[in-house]
């Protein structure tokens, strides 16, 4: 089968007695020694702004693919396109973005959003239309690369001449994950979407998804983002704590068959919430994905 | 006060030396040029470094060399300056990081998280310098359409919003920008704010210094210039009961003996084309530069035409992209113009030399110690 996609969610706030940048750079050290595929920092409220925090991901690994989320109203997308190009020139382009569009409206205003309803989605349409625009505006030239040839007038951004030179203009667009399943949350990603991220893990609006993606010519790849609780066997299981709380509580045995059964319907991306992140990033990357695979060391 | 010695760092590559206009470290050219580093070349092919790998050295230069820290510059062309203070926070014990930023372009809300974030990576090592913009094609280039003294009153708002989601439980309704409810998580509430180096040299932007700089930072100048800038400062500033300290930002190439210094600009000139002579036209509606090239000399008299007072040479922007003044001469010299600078009432340098490492430790080793034979400096 087809190697999934096989990302966590990394820390932001403190866990116990452990926090912050230590904390982080454990985490993302187990996700890369685990031949895990990537990291999202989520974006949360009352934990570390995910831009430093991937930043630090990314200086802390060689191969791990590290999103990092946050809402379009933080800077202008011209902004977050030039923090991102220096990202990806940092990292060898292994930073993408999550924009977390369907914020609670009360956390959006106490980040100065005020913008309501579908708006949010234009709003992130335009964000992604000038951030991969400029990206891609090129040929800027003059002192320090001033004038481009990107020119975009919108309802909440504006851009005029603008455009990367090299060598910013050189790395590629991070890739773009988004989420939701609401028809404005799934029209955005058709249009503008690498990734879409179902979370809860249910796959109802998937098909939708597809069909729409199609219609614009273009391809979204799938994910979802469960909490796990995984052990080796029933018994060890039923000993964990907090095997009620999660979305889904298995052996390494039963959650690779519950990948193989989201791989069967197109899924390519799984994201795991699972704590203590540390350990638990460990049992993935040590029990469950070898299970995922042909395993080199079979029958040796 | 002691007074606190900042480096800067180069965040558009950097040129092996000021004898040619050869950007060989970061990636900053066409075509791969020989000897070019992170990104290097083994056996044709690019070695895995980065720009970034560069800057860290740099860093860890700055530091053993006895700076408090480095200003990382932004413009259009250049590497983010977050984005390098993120990536490096972790590779640095001392280092107090600079970030130039616009107001205009980061949500105040952000710029909050994002700097609380920073404090808690770099234990309160972050400092701001913040920039309203050259303008001109540049602003427009951000997607910015604010006008030249509109910035000024956004950058006010802007500090203004910034430090009421710092302190916590803040609305705030304003002509750009309006909050309600915002503060720090508890996690990263109580961090340090960061020390504010302010630019700008228009009466738009002193009146905004007044009231918010820590330090007010300018481009060296001829000194009788500088002098009546600081004190246009010190005096909108006392209206409004605040004491600003000051900042220079100058370049400095300084060799044991004054001969060797002008030699090495001699070198550097020799290598202009007419074409290069002729440059520094652009700059947008920055009253800074334009200030800048009204000082300078006449490039047709040759390389010491270029110098307006004793070891205050307006050329470096011809050998190097960046503003116009700086120090040549002996270790000794500079260290005596520094010093005079001082008696100017300046509290802060931020120095800069090409290469930016090795230059570093140069600066570091000859000059420092002569100035603080006089001075209290920082000890990182």
């Amino acid at each position: 089968m087809t190697t999934l996609d096989i990302q966590v969610l990394l820390p932001t706030r403190a866990e116990g007695v452990r926090h912050g940048f230590g904390h982080l750079r454990e985490v993302v050290r187990a996700a890369e020694l685990g031949t895990l595929s990537g990291a999202v920092v989520p974006f949360d409220p009352d934990g570390l702004e995910s831009w430093s925090v991937a930043a630090a991901a990314l200086r802390d690994t060689r191969w791990l693919r590290v999103a990092a989320e946050f809402h379009p109203g933080v800077s202008t997308p011209v902004y977050a396109a030039k923090v991102a190009a220096s990202l990806q020139r940092f990292s060898g382009a292994r930073f993408a973005w999550r924009l977390a569009v369907d914020l609670d409206p009360a956390v959006a205003r106490a980040h100065g959003d005020f913008t309501v309803g579908d708006d949010r989605y234009l709003r992130a349409a335009e964000f992604l239309q000038i951030a991969r625009g400029v990206w891609g505006g090129g040929k800027a030239s003059g002192p320090g690369g001033v004038k481009g040839e990107f020119t975009f007038e919108g309802k909440f951004f504006d851009v005029l001449d603008g455009g990367f030179a090299a060598p910013l203009s050189l790395v590629p667009f991070p890739q773009v994950q988004l989420t939701g399943a609401s028809p404005a949350a799934l029209d955005l990603s058709a249009r503008h979407g690498d990734v879409h991220i179902f979370a809860p893990p249910t796959l109802a609006a998937a098909a939708q998804l597809t069909e729409l993606a199609t219609a614009h010519g273009r391809t979204v790849q799938l994910g979802v983002q469960l909490s796990v609780l995984l052990r080796e066997d029933a018994a060890e299981l039923a000993d964990a704590p907090f095997r009620d709380e999660v979305d889904f509580a298995g052996t390494y045995a039963e959650a690779a068959d519950l990948l193989r059964a989201y791989a069967a319907q197109g899924v390519s991306t799984v994201v795991f919430d699972a704590r203590p992140r540390i350990e638990e990033t460990y049992r993935v990357g040590e029990h469950l994905r070898p299970l995922l695979e042909n395993p080199v060391l079979e029958g040796v | 006060m002691s007074i606190d010695i900042y480096w800067r760092v180069g965040t558009h590559g950097d040129q092996p030396s000021l004898r040619r206009r050869t950007q060989s470290r970061g990636g900053f050219v066409d075509v791969p040029v020989p000897g070019q580093l992170a990104p290097g070349l083994r056996d044709g092919v690019p070695d895995g470094y980065s720009y970034a790998d560069h800057v860290a050295d740099v860093v860890r230069a700055s530091e053993a060399a006895g700076f408090v820290g480095g200003l990382l510059p932004s413009f259009p062309g250049t590497d983010d300056p977050w984005a390098l203070a993120a990536s490096l926070a972790q590779q640095s014990r001392t280092y107090r990081f600079m970030v130039a930023y616009q107001p205009g372009f980061l949500h105040p809300v952000q710029a909050a998280r994002l700097t609380a974030s920073l404090q808690a990576a770099t234990g309160g090592r972050i400092v701001y310098n913040v920039i309203s913009g050259g303008g001109g094609p540049a602003q427009l280039w951000w997607g910015d359409k604010v006008s030249h003294d509109d910035r000024y009153a956004r950058t006010s708002e802007f500090l203004d919003v910034l430090k009421g989601v710092w302190a916590g439980d803040f609305s705030y309704e304003g002509r750009f920008y309006r909050v309600e409810g915002a503060g720090l998580p508890k996690d990263l509430a109580g961090q340090p704010f960061p020390e504010i180096y302010f630019s700008g040299s228009s009466p738009a932007a002193i009146e905004a210094a007044g009231r918010h700089a820590d330090y007010y930072l300018s481009w060296l100048e001829p000194f009788d210039a500088l002098a009546a800038k600081f004190a246009q400062v010190r005096t909108d500033a006392a209206a409004l009961g605040r004491t600003p300290r000051f900042a220079v930002r100058l370049d400095v190439l300084a060799r044991p003996t004054e001969e060797q210094a002008w030699d090495e600009i001699r070198r550097g000139f020799e290598n202009l084309g007419p074409e290069a002579l002729r440059a520094f036209e652009g700059g947008g509606d920055s009253v800074g530069a334009a200030r800048s090239r009204g000082f300078t000399g006449d490039p047709s008299k040759g390389y010491r035409g270029l110098e307006v007072a004793p070891n205050v040479w307006g050329g470096f922007h011809l050998l190097r992209g960046g503003p116009v003044f700086g120090l040549v001469g002996s270790y000794h010299q500079v260290a005596q113009r520094l010093d005079e600078l001082i008696g100017l009432g300046v509290d802060a340098f931020i120095l800069a030399g090409v290469p930016h490492l090795e230059e570093a430790h140069r600066i570091g080793e000859n000059v420092l110690p002569l100035l603080a034979r006089d001075h209290d400096i920082t000890i990182p």
